[in-house]
């Protein structure tokens, strides 16, 4: 028997089987982007700090809105032509659906770099500013930051050299022998190699071997010590595992019949096991479970990047030390680990949260700020106050209000568009007029673009970063969102556009056999197209509209 | 049969429409979440400007899934199937709202 | 009989790797879900008789015959002078948990049995989409070995129990500079991949019942088997995606740092201040996780009661009783399964009205559940029962299940969930829903269809062997946990209630008195659970030598039962049917005043004017 109604319907139901499965795959879908809807409206609705809303450049997202929809209507006339038979013009728009499948993503990869390349801190006192990191130590004085002008250079060096490294001058490395991991290798060897870290004492390896004192740190080394340890506590373990049985063979012949909370038999118990391991003495091996390294000139700097470890006080000059993921502490002084930043972005919602929490007064919350201590970014806020003046004063008769976001938060364009004017300058002009010296969509097209304008630059002193990130799933809830949901839409777009490229590139010869079944995958394929546009219009207005 | 090719050559003037329609809806959710004149009851984003914006959404939606996806003449059993997945995520999201709505401690409960 | 038709049917000669490996034949595909589904059981058995040591004598290093399979260094790892950590009991723990449930019951249940059975009793030729079928079993082992293989890592396996709950499952393994090389994270991706097979599965098998019914196979003339099936696919299809969704979040929370579950400010004894952005909710994960959770004990025992309903109508010589309200009682227990999820989260805050109805909810649903079960007792009513090795089987799982459910009920009742959650009594309910119940019914289906899928017979001496000391150790394995529970004994105590333990008799530390009182049932328990397994053994001799040994079949149908199943060849080959078959009637016409014989097969041309052909639902 062959498995029917793989093409014809069935005459009860009338559907055939993929039709079928398609739908239930449908539900199941549903399901799928439920689940991650309700996500978003959950942390959303219960989110504890300010929803970065309307956050997303629109007109990447319009523009794919149209790509999207406009190949949900070339695959509905790419069935179209196969049920009249047209097979040319099933070709050309089929080929324009996956062009658009892969314009979507092109634009969406345009979208995530922007992102991805995009710096955030939140401060200590919560102020959140925005911007493009520079590499650590180029940004020593940033006054004169805005005189060099060649652009196009300085982004290349951006793209070297770490920007947010923790840095510290070590005065002595401590290797768990357990956990350390390849993160040494890939990481820090040439650190250490540069450093010259030696070893700081003789060390008697359990197996016999001597490490001689000042032996060059290497992976050899490392991993010769780790196998030695590793050997010592398995054979330590069988031995305690072996005392201990014996032990209580002797607990149970001594005190038949006794349960083991009973106090005697824990006494003899404790008794008899540190006998049989004393009969054992001479075969337990001492292991030497971490090594400790020196640099050859008593200090060398070390640099790591922030995912790897932890410094326990970030202030500059101060005593630290830096614990990688994998137990190696890094001991010495904490050295210069701040971030340098060009700021396009300033926010001050949350830290007018925290302070409203507190029953502190927003407005001097915001001027007591860390942020505002600085010159340049005072004269921002003072442009901002201005125009937030401005906008009240305009929108008074429609009896509207600046939003907490007007008031409290300072975008790029805003940035970008005054710097070249003086507050006086701005007095004398009306809103409009102010509005009209912001930077057009079409420049900002993926969000603040660092090569064509020169933002301000600030240093940010490790001490006062709260937590930072670039603008990827960690910065917040909202970016962890955007990035799972698009994602995963991303992910259904790929495969859709393989799945209608096959029938595009490999269907003739099932359009030779029987042009219905053809007709008939390509409307299988086009429902899931169609579903996945359908996400689409809910994640448009979901994402970069709310 | 509503999938013959006759009643499918009637279609195609239909199925440009609504992909017209489509275009237009996008752009209309655009303009109301920028203009300013179109701001309803409050500045920036606020209920009105979310309830349009889904209430646009889903009229799109309802428009691929219908004709796009031929919903509007399909078998029983489709209904059923896709019935069933809008069914059980409204439960999951109704009953998890409702769950994250009516929590029974006070609010600073936790020293917020 | 049936050698010569295997030989007609199968033209094409395929190669072993083909017939046997990566093979789309529904019924090679059931026998392969079977037979791994039963080596992962065995293996989160074992992870339990090591957990149970660390309880019955929690100062005593594992005896030998327990500790062979670990390595010297995983020993000296994660043993502490060859006594159970907490850690690694945890780890153990979640690991029994996820294997068991994820790993063991739903594929032999729904893999197995719905795949080798299913197709043959709508009479189909295989399943509607035989490719995605194997993907389907492809995924499920790669799933399962990635999670078991974890053991094997750096940081052991996952050890935030098989709920996974964040923050815990946040900080754990968190402190690995190769975060994807981490138990935890193997875990959530096995589970991602679980679910895909799962979802793969679903479509296929609603598919599959809806369309490649044989003719005459109307809606009210399926065996219960298939509506279980259907209902069970469905629920599969429909909540496992919010728990991908969470499994995919905590997987981008691991990977790239993000804070879907972490609320703000979280911080840990020895990590510090957690490095995440916060603002996110563990109660989020919570809920998208018993949004599966509870369809998923559903998914559990549906298969099982199948096998069940299947096998008592043939043993008692008589139609089931209550064929329609059982569909429609499978139907609404499917539906309201949606709808109870959060009666696992008393725990959590949950106001008057949401608990409400979650109560209520919760309480509707055990209707069902009894008129399922309560049909299959009253089927046994004036049978003429067949006491054979399925029967046998069948039959205890009806108490046994009834128990398990039972004992449920208090647990739906938010004020005395307080009391109970996360205690033994939960543990015991649950298994004696799943280990008594839901195993019950798979040995019975096993030995129901052995015959039809070998040509023999299970040996009924070593069936014995298995059967009662299963039957009485599963009860002193598990009833002393109902009643530990009721005293307060926590389900994660690694060591038994040791460290709660007071014996003075002058302390006032009333509770370490009442854990001095039950703390000795643990011995009881896990010297069950050792035997137990030993009872397994005659039950694996049996499974395999009866394939050589056993009494060989006489008749395609050799229970004398009346649906398809039974109308192929023996054992049945490539697209199952020589002819087409037609299902004249329902299947479980017994004892029938048209024929001479007590069973009128499905399959059977009626023979006088009189017959209408009915459906059994009449």
């Amino acid at each position: 028997m062959e498995i029917p109604y793989i093409v014809e319907p069935r005459k009860d139901t009338g559907l055939n089987n993929s039709k079928i499965a398609i739908w239930l795959f449908l539900a199941s879908e549903v399901m799928l982007f439920g689940g991650l809807f309700s996500g978003y409206v959950f942390l959303r609705v219960y989110a504890d700090y300010p929803w970065p809303e309307r956050t997303l450049p629109v007109l990447p997202g319009l523009i794919n809105t149209f790509v999207l929809i406009g190949s949900s209507v070339t695959v509905v006339f790419a069935w179209v032509s196969l049920k009249l038979r047209q097979w040319r013009k099933f070709q050309i728009y089929m080929t324009i659906t996956i062009v658009c499948a892969a314009l979507f993503m092109v634009l969406k990869g345009i979208e995530y770099k922007a992102k991805f390349a995009h710096q955030a801190i939140r401060l200590d006192d919560y102020t959140v500013i925005e911007g493009h990191a520079h590499p650590q130590g180029a940004h020593a004085d940033h006054t004169d930051h805005g005189d060099h002008g060649d652009h196009d250079g300085h982004a290349a060096h951006g793209a070297h050299g770490p920007k947010k490294n923790l840095n510290i001058s070590a005065e002595s490395v401590q290797i768990n022998l357990r956990r350390v991991d390849d993160i040494y290798y890939e990481v820090l060897g040439a650190q250490y190699d540069d450093g010259g870290f030696v070893l700081a004492d003789e060390v008697k390896l359990s197996g016999g071997a001597v490490l001689a004192k000042g032996a060059k740190i290497s992976k050899a080394l490392i991993e010769q010590a780790k196998d030695d340890f590793l050997d010592a506590v398995a054979n330590n373990s069988e031995l305690d595992i072996a005392a201990n049985r014996e032990a209580w063979v002797d607990v149970r012949a001594a005190l038949p019949g006794k349960r083991y909370w009973e106090k005697d038999v824990k006494e003899l118990l404790v008794k008899q096991i540190s006998l049989r391991k004393a009969e054992r003495k001479d075969q337990y091996r001492l292991p030497v479970p971490s090594l400790t390294f020196v640099p050859a000139s008593g200090q060398a700097q070390i640099s790591v990047d922030p995912y790897w470890g932890k410094l326990s006080n970030p202030k500059q000059g101060e005593k630290a030390n830096l614990k990688l993921k994998d137990q190696t502490v890094i001991f010495g002084i904490a050295a210069d680990s701040s971030i340098g930043l060009d700021v396009d972005g300033i926010d001050f919602r949350h830290t007018v949260m925290k302070a409203e929490e507190k029953g502190i007064d927003p407005t001097v919350a915001i001027n007591n700020s860390w942020l505002l201590q600085h010159e340049n970014m005072k004269a921002i806020w003072e442009k901002h106050k201005l125009i937030t003046a401005k906008l009240e004063e305009r929108i008074k008769d429609k009896g509207h209000k600046p939003t907490e976001n007007d008031i409290y938060r300072i975008n790029w364009q805003e940035i970008a568009g005054l710097q070249e004017k003086t507050i006086e300058e701005l007095e004398t002009m009306s809103h409009a007029e102010i509005l009209a010296l912001y930077p057009g969509d079409i420049e900002g097209f993926a969000g603040p673009n660092h090569s064509k304008i020169e933002f301000p630059s600030i240093t940010v002193p490790r001490e006062q970063v709260r937590f930072e990130s670039v603008f990827s799933p960690r910065w917040n809830t909202y970016y962890a969102t955007y990035f799972t949901i698009t994602g995963l839409h991303g992910l259904h777009v790929i495969a859709g556009a393989l799945v209608l490229a096959y029938y595009l590139f490999f269907g003739r010869k099932m359009y030779n056999e029987n042009p219905e079944w053809l007709a008939n995958r390509v409307e299988i394929g086009g429902l899931f197209w169609h579903f996945v546009d359908l996400v689409w219009i809910f994640l448009f207005p979901i994402l970069y509209l709310m | 049969m509503a999938d013959s090719p006759e009643a499918i050559k009637r279609h195609i003037k239909l199925y440009l429409l609504i992909g017209a329609t489509l275009f237009a809806c996008t752009l209309l959710t655009v303009a109301v979440a920028k203009f300013e004149f179109l701001d309803f009851g409050s500045r920036g984003f606020g209920t009105a400007d979310m309830v349009i914006g889904l209430l646009i959404a889903l009229f799109k939606a309802t428009l691929v899934a219908l004709i796009f996806m031929h919903l509007n003449h399909e078998k029983k059993m489709i209904y059923w199937f896709f019935g069933m997945g809008i069914v059980f995520g409204f439960f999951l999201i109704a009953l998890t709202g409702l769950a994250f709505s009516d929590p029974i401690y006070f609010e600073g409960f936790f020293g917020r | 009989m049936s050698d010569n038709h295997d030989d007609h049917h199968d033209h094409h000669n395929p190669g072993f790797l083909q017939k046997y490996i990566f093979s789309t034949d529904h019924k090679t595909i059931g026998l392969q879900y079977g037979l791994t589904a039963m080596c992962f059981l065995l293996f989160g058995f074992y992870l339990m008789m090591v957990m149970r040591w660390s309880i019955a004598y929690p100062n005593e290093p594992l005896p030998q015959w327990m500790s062979w399979l670990f390595t010297e260094d995983w020993k000296a790892q994660w043993l502490n002078e060859g006594k159970l950590p907490g850690t690694t009991y945890n780890m153990l723990g979640a690991m029994h948990g996820t294997i068991m449930v994820f790993l063991g019951i739903v594929p032999l249940g729904f893999g197995a049995f719905g795949n080798y059975v299913t197709p043959l009793q709508i009479g189909a030729p295989d399943m509607a989409f035989p490719k995605l079928n194997m993907w389907s079993y492809w995924l499920y082992l790669t799933g399962g070995i990635m999670m078991c293989a974890s053991f094997f890592m750096e940081s052991g396996a996952a050890k935030s129990g098989w709920t996974n709950y964040p923050p815990l499952s946040f900080f754990n393994d968190a402190q690995y500079p190769h975060q994807f090389w981490t138990g935890q994270t193997q875990w959530l991706l096995g589970l991602v991949m679980l679910i895909s097979s799962s979802l793969l599965g679903s479509v296929n098998f609603i598919t599959t019942i809806i369309n490649l019914r044989a003719k005459g196979m109307t809606w009210m003339r399926m065996p219960f088997l298939v509506w279980a099936m259907l209902v069970t696919a469905f629920l599969l299809l429909l909540s496992f995606p919010p728990l991908e969704v969470a499994g995919i979040m905590q997987l981008v929370d691991r990977l790239f740092g993000s804070s879907f579950f972490q609320p703000s400010g979280l911080y840990h004894q020895q990590i510090g201040l957690s490095d995440a952005s916060g603002g996110g909710s563990p109660l989020l994960f919570q809920h998208l996780f018993w949004f599966l959770g509870h369809p998923e004990v559903y998914v559990l025992l549906l298969p099982a009661i199948a096998c069940v309903a299947e096998i008592i109508p043939v043993n008692t010589r008589r139609p089931i009783w209550g064929y329609k309200s059982m569909v429609y009682g499978v139907l609404v227990l499917g539906f309201l399964s949606f709808i109870v999820w959060a009666h696992h989260m008393y725990m959590t805050g949950m106001g008057p009205a949401v608990s409400t109805f979650f109560q209520t909810t919760t309480t509707l649903i055990s209707i069902p559940s009894v008129i399922l079960l309560t049909c299959l007792l009253i089927s046994l009513w004036g049978g003429s029962i067949r006491f054979t090795s399925p029967m046998l089987w069948a039959c205890a799982f009806l108490p046994m299940f009834g128990i398990g459910g039972l004992t449920g009920l208090p647990l739906a009742f938010n004020l005395v969930d307080l009391h109970l959650h996360d205690t033994y009594y939960v543990i015991g309910h649950f298994h004696y829903v799943v280990a008594p119940g839901i195993l019950f019914g798979i040995f019975a289906g096993i030995h129901h269809w052995y015959p039809k899928v070998t040509g023999r017979f299970m040996s009924r001496t070593l069936n014995h062997l298995h059967f009662w000391p299963s039957l009485i150790l599963m009860n002193t394995l598990f009833f002393p946990m109902l009643i530990q529970g009721m005293a307060g004994f926590h389900r994660r105590w690694y060591n038994g209630g040791d460290a709660y333990l007071s014996t003075d008799p002058d302390s006032v530390n009333v509770f370490g008195k009442t854990v001095a009182e039950y703390l000795d049932l643990n011995i009881m328990m896990s010297w069950s659970a050792w035997l137990l397994c030993a009872a397994q053994i005659p039950f694996i001799i049996n499974l395999f030598g009866s394939i050589k040994w056993g009494k060989k079949v006489e008749s395609d149908n050799p229970w004398n039962a009346c649906s398809l199943e039974w109308a192929t060849p023996t054992p049945p080959g490539h697209g199952n049917f020589i002819e087409e078959p037609i299902a004249y009637r329902g299947s479980y016409e017994f004892a029938r005043p048209e024929v001479e014989e007590d069973f009128y097969p499905q399959w059977k041309k009626p023979v006088g004017k009189s017959d209408t052909g009915s459906s059994q639902a009449d």
